[in-house]
């Protein structure tokens, strides 16, 4: 990934050849990983992976690099934005594809049926949680993830996971003994 | 009322927010951009530019769980792609792109632009111009110029072409007009 933050953008942006080669060596690393690990769950074949990377390298050249222009060094590093973008085109290529049809005969049971995973919304009431709360909650709880796993994607430690979330928990509490108490009496 | 309730654990006052209260009134939160989503990953955001991004990964299980998956593929030392992949990719930009892209004079002209703008163009410009006039000088000199052979040649040539062309057609007609007994 260091290799994709020495590329000069601007020699890139403006077609330079050999730029461009470089570029293609230094993302296509991170654009096959995101491509992969986004189209797992759907079990596409080899050629569907690499038509997808496809697409992510078309969409960043396509119209003068008009996308590419669009990327500001200053609010993120390229190889995350390359991730978003990577991970977009990824969904984009299995939603035509999925247009393009198939015979619904043609498709394992398996594959239509539906995870049955109980996601409701909730009804939390304005201002009560934070939104860094609330979504510290959802991935604990919904998500069920590890508390190290939501401390290294919000970029803090554990500890501070471990205090929100007490401090979240403390406040929906004190609410909602409030809300008995005001019930009840 | 009763306040010697055993307490809920953690998991189940989460759960209870579901199965107790309304979903009316939840606002959809705002579409996050990919660069938005790039800065909140880095951390890069100030708490305020950080809650709508928040708010909308809160709502979208979904973004959760890609926020997750590109953390961790972040984090990580990837293997190398595919070649196949590499060599699709590279064949996407060619030199043409270059070359109309990053200018010359008809490049610059194909594409709408000034053919002169910038100074680094002028320069460019000035000593193409130079090695035009140098070569056509040239050219002119190793030709002869103005000299007197090129000019006799030039006078010689066409009167003796026109006088046997003339002199061809009239001897034709003489013996077409023959042929008839005229």
């Amino acid at each position: 990934m260091a290799e994709l933050n020495q590329i000069d953008l601007r020699a890139l942006t403006r077609g330079h050849k050999r730029t461009w080669d470089a570029f293609v060596v230094a993302a296509a690393p991170l654009i096959n990983a995101v491509v992969r690990r986004t189209l797992a769950p759907y079990r596409l074949s080899e050629d569907d992976v690499l038509d997808a990377a496809q697409d992510v390298f078309v969409r960043l050249c396509a119209q003068d690099f008009r996308l590419l222009k669009t990327y500001d060094p200053a609010r993120a590093g390229l190889p995350t934005w390359l991730s978003v973008v990577s991970r977009s085109c990824a969904i984009d290529h299995l939603r035509r594809r999925r247009q393009s049809t198939e015979p619904i005969d043609d498709v394992p049971e398996a594959f239509l049926g539906v995870e049955d995973r109980h996601v409701e919304k909730l009804r939390i009431p304005d201002g009560l949680l934070t939104a860094r709360q609330v979504l510290i909650l959802k991935y604990l709880y919904d998500e069920e993830r590890d508390v190290l796993e939501v401390a290294r994607l919000l970029s803090v430690d554990a500890q501070t996971i471990r205090s929100t979330h007490h401090k979240a928990l403390q406040r929906l509490r004190a609410h909602f003994r409030e809300e008995e108490t005001g019930g009840g009496g | 009322m009763n306040t010697q309730r055993i307490p809920r654990s953690d998991k189940e006052l989460w759960r209870s927010l579901a199965i107790q209260l309304p979903v009316a009134r939840v606002s959809a939160p705002a579409a996050v951009s990919e660069m938005d989503l790039a800065a909140w990953l880095e951390g890069r955001l100030s708490e305020e530019a950080a809650a709508p991004i928040e708010a909308a990964l809160a709502a979208d299980p979904t973004l959760r769980r890609a926020a997750l998956d590109l953390a961790d593929i972040l984090g990580k030392t990837l293997p190398a792609a595919p070649q196949r992949m590499v060599v699709r990719a590279r064949a996407l930009v060619g030199f043409e792109t270059e070359r109309v892209g990053g200018g010359g004079l008809f490049g610059r002209w194909f594409s709408g632009r000034a053919p002169f703008a910038g100074p680094r163009h002028a320069l460019q410009q000035g000593v193409m111009a130079v090695a035009v006039l140098v070569i056509a000088t040239g050219g002119f000199m190793v030709g002869g110029g103005l000299g007197e052979s090129l000019a006799q040649q030039r006078e010689g040539y066409p009167a003796t072409g026109t006088a046997s062309t003339t002199t061809t057609t009239s001897n034709e007609v003489s013996e077409f007009f023959a042929g008839d007994g005229i």
